[in-house]
């Protein structure tokens, strides 16, 4: 369900960023252009933790008097429940101040379309493939630092599992069991097919889990401008089996609806702050 | 309603032509920017529309990431073309975040400036650290890295503390007031990247010796 039209209202995507990897905050910018194209919101913006517009600057180029906030993370965690809230200065779900109204909403990796969207990436690198034989592997960091976002990749995938139409659908993590780099040995189907449920791309996918995976070398130095081509040389035939990887699943065009849904759901959750 | 759109064109009506590095030419298919530094060369590689001044802003010439874009390293040689008002505002938007915004609000008095101990004071996780710094190491720090020549072309509104100045940068880097003809650029609070290198100030002084 996508919100209705919303000309005097303002959509603020809240992203990390980084100061040293430009592809963090791009998949960001291009679900903001796309959003802004179609005309639903009247403004839309981006802001990050570590890249300009800043969190703390980006209420200024605001205009409207409603303003809508959704985190592009994957998952709940310390960037949405302390650092945005503290950066924005926000209050609650809806925070009044200087005779605005900023809603904050959910972060995009909470909705329940994820699910469609690893699906749809799945079946896109992998053209062709019959899903009964093959084994699908959701890729999360996994570790505390990252927060929930190793629950939220195995809620996932027991999402998809319970479709039935992968032959075998499995968490795997690059710092914790299950070890990606066992993907071998614990895929049961001649395809094998990677989604990291990443928000960006960046060392981790271009070649952290490509070398787990046995499909890219390590580089001498900072992953090179060459590393793209990794999602690009599929099928893999390795280990006997045919492998395909896909880059983040953050950096799927779609994610722009999953962006604008979770405007809809924080819509159908809280109506009386239309009039609070 | 701020009135951000009217700000600029009532700004370029008269006469405005310089926001950073970023030189705005009216001409009649709408606006042409470039490098100030490019005015007068003429093969100057073409672009046009909002969306090229993101790519334009992102990496310097050497090829290297640019995370802070008011940083004195925009790429030159190219022109940009943009067709209408709305554009141009995102263009800037993307040349230099905020800028615009963050100059009205300061012409309608709601920008509140955030002393660097404020902002220290806020952080948590791996940057609550940053609350060690001394006043000495912190002078030193924003002296440093915020400076204008090859450091950050914004002006600074912030003090280290209430009533204590930042001592070491000249003091045309407080003032609030462009040079005719241009959009301020102004910082009235410290950014991620003073606050990640305050960490590693405190990093530093903390190993042994």
């Amino acid at each position: 369900m996508l919100p209705k039209p919303k000309p005097h209202s303002a959509l603020i995507i809240a992203g990390h960023g980084s100061t040293v990897n430009p592809d963090s905050s791009a998949p960001t910018f291009d679900h903001a252009a796309e959003i802004a194209r179609r005309g639903i919101f009247g403004e839309v913006y981006c802001a990050f933790w570590k890249e300009e517009p800043s969190l703390r600057q980006v209420l200024h180029m605001v205009e409207a008097d409603e303003i809508y906030v959704v985190p592009n993370f994957i998952s709940e965690g310390y960037f949405t429940r302390t650092v945005i809230p503290r950066e924005l200065e926000l209050t609650g779900p809806v925070t009044h101040r200087d005779g605005r109204t900023i809603k904050y909403c959910e972060p995009v990796g909470n909705h329940p379309r994820m699910t469609e969207l690893l699906l749809h990436r799945a079946a896109v690198i992998a053209p062709g493939i019959p899903p009964r034989e093959t084994s699908l592997f959701i890729v999360g960091h996994g570790t505390d630092l990252n927060d929930n976002s190793a629950v939220a990749a195995k809620r996932e995938v027991e999402r998809i599992a319970a479709r039935g139409l992968y032959g075998e659908v499995l968490n795997a993590y690059m710092e914790e069991e299950p070890l990606i780099s066992k993907w071998a040995e614990s895929a049961k189907h001649p395809n094998v097919v990677v989604v990291p449920f990443f928000i960006s791309d960046g060392l981790h996918s271009y070649e952290d889990i490509p070398v787990l995976l046995g499909i890219a070398e390590e580089s001498p130095g900072a992953a090179s401008a060459t590393a793209k081509n990794v999602f690009t040389r599929n099928p893999y035939h390795l280990r006997g089996r045919s492998l395909y990887y896909a880059s983040a699943i953050g950096t799927e065009p779609m994610f722009a609806d999953v962006i604008l849904e979770q405007v809809a759901a924080f819509d159908a959750v809280e109506p009386a702050s239309v009039f609070a | 309603m701020n009135g951000i759109t009217e700000a600029l064109e009532r700004w370029l009506r008269a006469g405005g032509r310089e926001i950073g590095e970023v030189h705005i030419q009216s001409v009649d298919s709408g606006w042409e920017l470039r490098h100030r530094l490019d005015e007068p060369r003429a093969n100057l590689i073409a672009h046009t529309g909002a969306e090229a001044a993101r790519v334009l802003a992102q990496y310097t010439d050497a090829g290297e990431f640019r995370p802070l874009k008011t940083a004195p390293n925009l790429r030159r040689g190219w022109l940009l073309t943009i067709p209408d008002l709305g554009e141009l505002r995102r263009a800037l938007d993307y040349f230099y975040p905020a800028m615009l915004g963050v100059g009205v609000s300061y012409t309608l008095g709601t920008l509140v400036p955030v002393a660097l101990r404020t902002t220290l004071a806020r952080q948590t996780g791996m940057y609550r650290v940053t609350q060690k710094i001394t006043d000495t190491q912190a002078q030193q720090m924003v002296g440093d890295f915020c400076r204008s020549d090859g450091g950050c072309l914004k002006h600074i509104l912030w003090p280290l503390a209430p009533g204590e100045p930042i001592s070491t940068l000249p003091a045309e880097k407080f003032s609030p007031e462009a040079a005719p003809a241009t959009w301020p650029l102004l910082c009235h609070e410290a950014c991620n990247l003073l606050v990640a290198k305050a960490r590693e100030v405190v990093k530093k002084a903390d190993l042994p010796s």
